[in-house]
């Protein structure tokens, strides 16, 4: 009886003993391939989506964002210089091109090469991960509302408001189809050096009400 | 040593010889065996190479060595690769040898292993 399949498998084995390397080399560069299509896409995800979620973020949650952004970068980078380096060998690396030293050479370069694809795939990973944690954190931190009277202080958003008297300037506080509120800001500054025990009271009676009627305009402002 | 036969060339399956001998042996790194041995065909001395490959990622746990994978078991399917021109050997073959192709077992140790098991 002769199973010729078995010779064949044992030649096609002979024969992957001088082939394994670029069967390894081609194997890493579908790896590199799939890995660099696959940052890519998160990566335009993150700049879409990303940008103007960061601006309003509290300080502490802008620099996570930032950090995770700049440990993704590093994994990244370092996932594709493996890549790089499993599906194209390393630069200045030689040995002695007798046979045995070939073989051993060429075995442990297949054992490098695969082992730089899985630390490739890791990074990789890890990278993307920071990169999605990054976008989970500016979807779900709240952004801070800068128009909120009762937080807004001094950083309020400031409007000039031109009536028939003249021009008022300050906090804008609400503004309806009846009436545009701010608050005066100098008024504010006087009251608290005065009297900072009564600064609600205060705070309510430095609210002037400007009548629709008597608004000509408003414009935002930077101060007053 | 004993004579090369010179057989005609046929792809055919056989076996070791009762009273023939092969060697076994796993490289030091552990990473090849050496089969050696004489041909039960043409009687050449024959040395067969298997080398440890990658048929993909390797599932390595951490902590093992590298460098040595899991003993061979079972047995190699050894073919003559004499080098001696057998008549009737197409020319578009990539046999080297007489065309005989046969079974060595390994053993556990990986040291010499006789015919008969
Ligand atoms: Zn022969
Ligand atoms: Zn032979």
């Amino acid at each position: 009886m002769t199973d010729l399949a078995k010779k064949r498998f044992a030649q096609l084995g002979q024969q992957l003993q001088y082939d394994q390397l670029s069967t390894v080399r081609r194997q890493a560069e579908g790896w590199r391939n799939g890995l660099t299509g696959l940052t890519g896409l998160v990566g335009v995800v993150f700049v879409l989506k990303g940008r103007e979620s960061v601006a309003g973020m509290p300080g502490v949650w802008r620099w996570t964002t930032a950090l995770l952004l700049v440990a993704a970068f590093v994994l990244l980078l370092a996932g594709a210089l493996c890549a790089v380096r499993a599906a194209h060998g390393q630069l200045g690396q030689g040995t002695w091109l007798s046979g045995e030293r070939l073989l051993a050479a060429v075995l442990d370069e297949v054992e490098r090469t695969q082992s730089a694809v899985i630390t490739a795939r890791r990074l990789s990973i890890a990278g993307l991960s920071a990169i999605v944690i990054a976008i989970a954190v500016s979807w779900l931190v709240p952004v801070k509302n800068a128009a909120d009277p009762a937080g807004s202080g001094k950083d309020g958003p400031y409007v000039l408001v031109v009536t028939d008297r003249g021009t008022e300037c300050g906090t804008l506080v609400v503004g309806d189809a009846g009436a545009v509120t701010i608050k005066q800001a100098k008024a504010k500054a006087e009251s608290d050096k005065e009297a900072p025990q009564k600064t609600t009271l205060d705070d309510a009676r430095q609210w002037h009400r400007i009548p629709a009627d008597d608004v000509r305009s408003v414009v935002p402002t930077d101060g007053c | 040593m004993p004579d090369h036969a010179s057989t005609d060339f046929h792809e055919h399956e056989t076996a070791v010889r009762p009273d023939d001998r092969f060697d076994v042996v796993r490289s030091d790194d552990g990473r090849w065996y050496t089969v050696t041995g004489l041909c039960p065909t043409c009687r050449a001395t024959v040395v067969f190479r298997v080398a440890y490959g990658v048929l993909g990622p390797s599932k390595r746990l951490w902590g093992r060595d590298p460098h040595r994978p899991e003993p061979l078991t079972g047995s190699v399917t050894v073919f003559c690769q004499c080098g001696y021109p057998h008549a009737e050997r197409p020319p578009e073959s990539p046999d080297t040898g007489c065309g005989a192709f046969w079974d060595v077992p390994v053993s556990g140790t990986g040291a010499g292993q006789g015919a008969a098991s």
